[in-house]
């Protein structure tokens, strides 16, 4: 049973993309599509044709069943509503920011392989931003690994049970910013449009259509999920469940629905009162980021919490 | 309540949100919000003397708490938003080096703090990470004093590190005297008033109170 965990994200994440669309069109006094909507796209995308331009290679085929996955082999690692979960012991998460890693530089190969002006722009682009994003992600995570005695994320949650010191505090904020950068949201790149000034993973994906478009952005709601999943299972382990009983696992699903809803508030929120930034000026919101994680590890080591 | 304090931390989080104060400067741009992060730091001081006061029940750490906080927390941010309003042209702070290298340094300052006092000479005991955070404090407050090109800057550095040496002075030694601390008080008060006059003249006279433009004597 626990090996299915995976499922949850694989099927709800598009309802999570949904519902932070929803709230942010709320937010700015629209009324926004249906939080479903986001799934009738993508069975609308399966059902059409694919356009590939002749000049692609394999790599722009490969790339999205490659994409997506990897991304579910990331979410396999990721415990959900249980820490009991097998194949977490095959993994801990700095295998898991690898695991990422392989599907962006797929994407960013793909980008690259159609010959458009804007997959190049967007591909490097998402490689500048995964420069800085990267050690980012990995500095704030290790404070949390250190304070568990172990990388694997299924150990940190369940060792992992206060919040209250302020190197938690810290990572945590640097790992808001890093989870902001990697699924794409308004500081960094905006998600609605496709305005070539602006986008860096439309860009990239700009070329597809059809099932390939349907793949790649189902993986992308994935990812999202997954990173507030670990930001959870990491900062907010509590009440998730440590067995297989039914009530325990009731419990931790109900307070994972809680944790989810109250990230996609977050995002919305960050989202609707955000301006994004110029591009050029990235490197200084991630820099200043980066300096939280570094910190977030030179308090826990010099405070011992 | 005392168990509190103790349970969460909150002492840390203070310390943590004084070193973030300054190093927060190193990532603004404008220097009204420069003053902003000077305010916190100073509320934020205040509030941790409140707060060891309250815990070692110390009468005398009330009254520097009271003082810093009207003085440091209220009238030189006041006086400093004035001079701030008066140098009309531009608010941007334009230091000499990009923002993103300063705060790289300044977590390179603060690493060096940490791994230099890890072994430091802790008489009070209520934290010991305060003295290593106010050392910090002051040597961050000295960085952004050498890269800001605006007298405003140099100005706003120094508070920081008047900030910063209060707070090793207090975490050393549970604060002076009140009377030296109300000495001290007063001298920072005169400085930032005939800083904060001397940088509107410079600005009068340069049209500009860009630094660089000092080494141009003028008669």
């Amino acid at each position: 049973m626990e090996y299915l965990q995976f499922m949850i994200i694989m099927l709800f994440s598009p309802l999570i993309q949904g519902v932070i669309k929803k709230l942010k069109a709320n937010m700015q006094g629209r009324v926004g599509p249906g939080i479903f909507q986001t799934y009738y796209d993508l069975i609308r995308l399966c059902r059409k044709d694919m356009v590939v331009s002749r000049v692609s290679s394999w790599i722009f085929k490969a790339t999205p069943y490659i994409v997506f996955t990897s991304t579910i082999a990331a979410a396999m690692i990721v415990p959900v509503i249980t820490t009991r979960s097998g194949p977490g012991v095959m993994g801990d998460f700095i295998a898991l920011i690898y695991i990422f890693a392989l599907g962006r530089f797929f994407m960013a190969l793909a980008g690259l392989d159609t010959g458009t002006a804007f997959g190049g722009e967007g591909s490097s682009r998402e490689m500048t931003v995964a420069v800085l994003v990267e050690p980012m992600m990995m500095l704030s995570l290790f404070t949390a690994a250190i304070s568990a005695g172990s990388t694997n994320v299924a150990r940190i949650a369940e060792v992992q049970n206060v919040l209250y010191s302020p190197s938690h505090v810290l990572a945590l904020s640097a790992f808001m910013v890093a989870i902001v950068a990697e699924t794409g949201r308004v500081p960094v790149d905006n998600p609605d449009t496709h305005l070539e000034l602006t986008m860096i993973h439309e860009g990239m994906i700009l070329e597809y259509s059809g099932r390939y478009l349907a793949l790649m952005e189902w993986a992308h709601y994935m990812k999202q999920m997954l990173l507030f999943t670990v930001a959870v299972d990491i900062f907010f382990p509590l009440g998730i469940s440590k067995d297989m009983e039914i009530t325990s696992l009731a419990i931790s699903s109900a307070l994972y629905l809680l944790k989810m809803f109250f990230m996609a508030v977050l995002m919305a929120t960050i989202e609707s009162t955000r301006a994004k930034v110029r591009f050029f000026q990235l490197p200084a919101l991630l820099g200043g980021a980066f300096v939280l994680a570094v910190l977030s590890l030179l308090t826990y080591i010099m405070m011992g919490k | 309540m005392k168990n509190w304090i103790q349970a969460f931390s909150i002492i840390d989080f203070i310390s943590v949100g004084i070193l973030l104060t300054v190093i927060a400067m190193n990532a603004l741009k404008r220097l009204e919000s420069y003053v902003r992060a000077y305010t916190l730091n100073s509320w934020l001081l205040s509030s941790l003397i409140a707060i060891v006061a309250f815990m070692v029940g110390e009468t005398h750490l009330y009254v520097a708490s009271v003082t810093t906080l009207v003085s440091k927390g209220i009238v030189i941010p006041w006086f400093l938003r004035k001079i701030v309003r008066q140098t009309k042209v531009t608010h941007d702070a334009e230091p000499y080096i990009s923002n993103t290298l300063s705060l790289t340094i300044s977590g390179i300052l603060v690493a060096v703090v940490y791994t230099s006092l890890s072994q430091g000479i802790f008489v009070t005991g209520f934290s010991k990470n305060v003295l290593q955070i106010s050392i910090a404090v002051i040597l961050i407050g000295l960085f952004s004093m050498i890269t800001g090109r605006k007298a405003i800057t140099q100005v706003i550095g120094l508070l920081f590190m008047e900030n910063g040496l209060f707070l090793a002075g207090f975490s050393l030694t549970f604060g002076m005297p009140v009377i030296i601390e109300l000495g001290i008080l007063f001298d920072m008060l005169m400085g930032v008033i005939i800083l904060g006059i001397f940088a509107v003249q410079i600005k009068r006279v340069f049209i500009s109170s860009d630094l660089d433009k000092l080494t141009t004597l003028k008669g």
